[in-house]
C-alpha cells in the first residue's frame, strides 16, 4: 500500500478507557475475555492520573470508561476526579450490577457525565439471565433505577441473541412503557470475544436475523424512532433495504459506499487496553500502538503506521477483493466493521463476511418488505 | 476599552483542520467553532490585550481588515463573555 500522507486531527477527540478487564459477570457473548485484550492486571491509579494530564494537554473532550465492569474498581471516584480535573467529560458501559446510591449521587456531583449506558437484555429475568447469570437481570435494572433517581442521564443497551430474539416487543414494551424510558439501542451478538466460543448457541441464525429485522423496524415506527441500532439487525437492515433498493434502481453507486468505509473511529477517538495499551478500538484489541506514559499519546496518534494503514483503509476499494467478486452491491457497500472483518477472516483490511448482503442472501436469508 | 479580557482557563481549545478550532466547555458540554480570525483573537485574550491591542495586532497580520473590525471583535468577545467562555481578572 503507498504510502500516502493521511489527513488527520493533531489529537483524538475522544478515547475508549477499558479502566479494568475484571467482570464480576461472564456474560456468554462478551466482545472481551478470550481476545488479546485480556491482559493480568489492571493498571494503577497513578498511571491513569499522568495520563490524564497528558489527555488534557492533548484538549480531549470526553473518555468513555469501559471494561470489564468500569463499577468494580473500588478506585473508580479517584479515576473521575482525574478525568474532571482535565476538563473532559464522561461516559459509562456497564452491566448495571454493581451501582450503589453513594457512587450515583458522586457521579452526579461532578457535572461532567454525559451518560451511563446499562446493559438489558430481556423483559424478565428469565431471559435476561440466559446469558448474564442468574439475579443479573433485578440487579441491572435496580442499578439503572438508582442512576435515573440520582439525575444521571442513563440509556439501555439491549444486545440481540438466539434467547431474546422472540421477546423484542415486550423487551420493547418494559423499557419504553413500564420503565418510560427516552429510547434504547440494539446490536447483536457477533463474532467477537467469548461470543466465538458459544456462536452456535448465541447468534442468530438467517432466519432469527430476518425475524429481527422485521420486529425491529415495526417497533422502531411503532415508537417513533426511540428504539436505535448502531450494528446488529436494525442497523443492517437500513442499509442492507438501501442498497437493495439503490440495485434495483440501478444507481451508478451511494454516495460513500464502494471501499472499505464501514468505520470512521480511527479519525476521531483511540482506546487504551486495561493494562495500558494504546489501541485503535477496543474491539480490536491485539493491534498495540504503545503503552501509555511511555509513548506520547500525539506521536501514536499522528504518525503509527498501524493506526494510518487503517485510516487508509477507507481508500480500498471493494472490487480488490475476490469476496466481493461479482457481488450486485459493490457500489453501494462499505465492508462494514473491521473488528469483526479481523476476528472472522484475521484480516482488518477486508469486509466483514458478517455485515454482506449477497453471503445472506445467498445463504437463504431475506429482506423485509417495504412496506412491513 | 481599556479593559484586557482572559480566557477561562477550564474551557478546552482543540485546533483542528485549516487554523479552526473548537471550544468546549466541559462544565455545560457545549463547544464552538472558531474560524482562523476568531482563533487568533482568542490566543490573545491572555489578560495583557486590550480590544483595541488585539484590532491592531489583527490588522498587522491580515490585510484588508474591515473598518469595522473592532465592532466585529468586541462582539465577539461580548459573547465568549456571556457564555462563561472568557472575562474579566478582578485586582484587590
Amino acid at each position: 500500500m503507498p504510502d500516502k500522507p493521511v489527513r488527520v486531527t493533531k489529537t483524538p477527540k475522544s478515547l475508549e478507557l477499558a479502566i479494568t478487564n475484571r467482570c464480576n459477570l461472564r456474560c456468554t457473548y462478551c466482545s472481551h475475555f478470550s481476545s488479546e485484550g485480556d491482559t493480568g492486571e489492571d493498571l494503577p491509579l497513578e498511571r491513569w492520573l499522568s495520563f490524564f494530564e497528558e489527555l488534557n494537554q492533548c484538549a480531549v473532550m470526553d473518555v468513555s470508561i469501559q471494561g470489564g465492569e468500569p463499577f468494580i474498581r473500588q478506585d473508580l471516584t479517584e479515576i473521575i476526579d482525574g478525568i474532571v480535573k482535565n476538563r473532559m467529560r464522561f461516559s459509562i458501559l456497564t452491566n448495571g450490577t454493581l451501582i450503589t446510591d453513594e457512587m450515583a449521587s458522586f457521579i452526579k456531583s461532578t457535572g461532567r457525565c454525559d451518560q451511563i449506558q446499562v446493559s438489558i437484555d430481556g423483559s424478565t429475568s428469565e431471559i435476561h439471565d440466559t446469558c448474564r447469570g442468574k439475579g443479573n437481570f433485578l440487579k441491572s435494572v435496580d442499578g439503572l433505577e438508582i442512576l435515573r433517581k440520582n439525575g444521571i442521564p442513563v440509556t439501555v443497551r439491549v444486545t440481540i441473541h438466539r434467547h431474546n430474539v422472540f421477546d423484542l416487543e415486550n423487551i420493547a414494551k418494559f423499557l419504553l412503557e413500564d420503565l418510560n424510558l427516552p429510547g434504547f439501542s440494539t446490536n447483536s451478538a457477533s463474532y467477537i470475544g467469548l461470543c466465538r466460543q458459544y456462536a452456535k448457541e448465541i447468534q442468530l441464525t438467517h432466519e432469527e436475523r430476518y425475524f429481527a429485522m422485521t420486529t425491529l423496524l415495526k417497533l422502531s415506527r411503532k415508537y417513533n424512532g426511540r428504539i436505535t441500532g448502531d450494528a446488529g439487525p436494525l442497523s443492517e437492515v437500513s442499509m442492507w433495504m438501501e442498497m437493495e433498493a439503490a440495485r434495483k434502481k440501478r444507481m451508478k453507486n451511494l454516495s460513500g459506499r464502494g471501499c472499505l468505509k464501514g468505520c470512521r473511529g480511527v479519525f476521531n477517538k483511540i482506546g487504551v487496553r486495561s493494562d495500558g495499551q494504546m489501541v485503535p478500538c477496543i474491539q480490536m484489541p491485539h493491534i498495540a500502538l504503545g503503552q501509555i506514559n511511555h509513548e506520547r499519546l500525539i506521536t501514536v496518534w499522528q504518525q503509527h503506521p498501524a493506526l494510518n494503514e487503517l485510516r487508509r483503509r477507507m481508500s480500498i476499494s471493494l472490487d480488490t477483493f475476490d469476496f466481493c467478486k461479482n457481488c450486485p452491491y459493490i457500489a453501494y457497500c462499505t465492508g462494514n466493521c473491521p473488528a469483526l472483518a479481523y476476528t472472522i477472516t484475521g484480516m482488518e483490511n477486508h469486509p466483514s463476511p458478517d455485515a454482506c448482503l449477497r453471503k445472506y442472501l445467498e445463504e437463504g436469508g431475506k429482506l423485509p418488505d417495504d412496506g412491513v | 476599552m481599556d479593559n484586557k479580557p482572559i480566557i477561562n482557563r477550564s474551557i478546552v481549545f482543540r485546533e483542528e483542520f485549516d487554523e479552526w478550532a473548537i471550544l468546549f466547555y466541559p462544565d455545560m458540554g457545549t463547544s464552538f467553532g472558531l474560524n482562523p480570525v476568531s482563533v487568533f483573537i482568542w490566543k490573545h485574550l491572555d489578560g495583557e490585550h486590550t480590544v483595541n491591542d488585539i484590532l491592531i495586532k489583527l490588522r498587522k497580520q491580515c490585510e484588508d481588515t474591515p473598518d469595522d473590525a473592532i465592532n466585529h471583535i468586541e462582539g465577539f468577545v461580548g459573547k465568549l463573555i456571556d457564555h462563561g467562555f472568557a472575562g474579566y481578572e478582578h485586582h484587590a
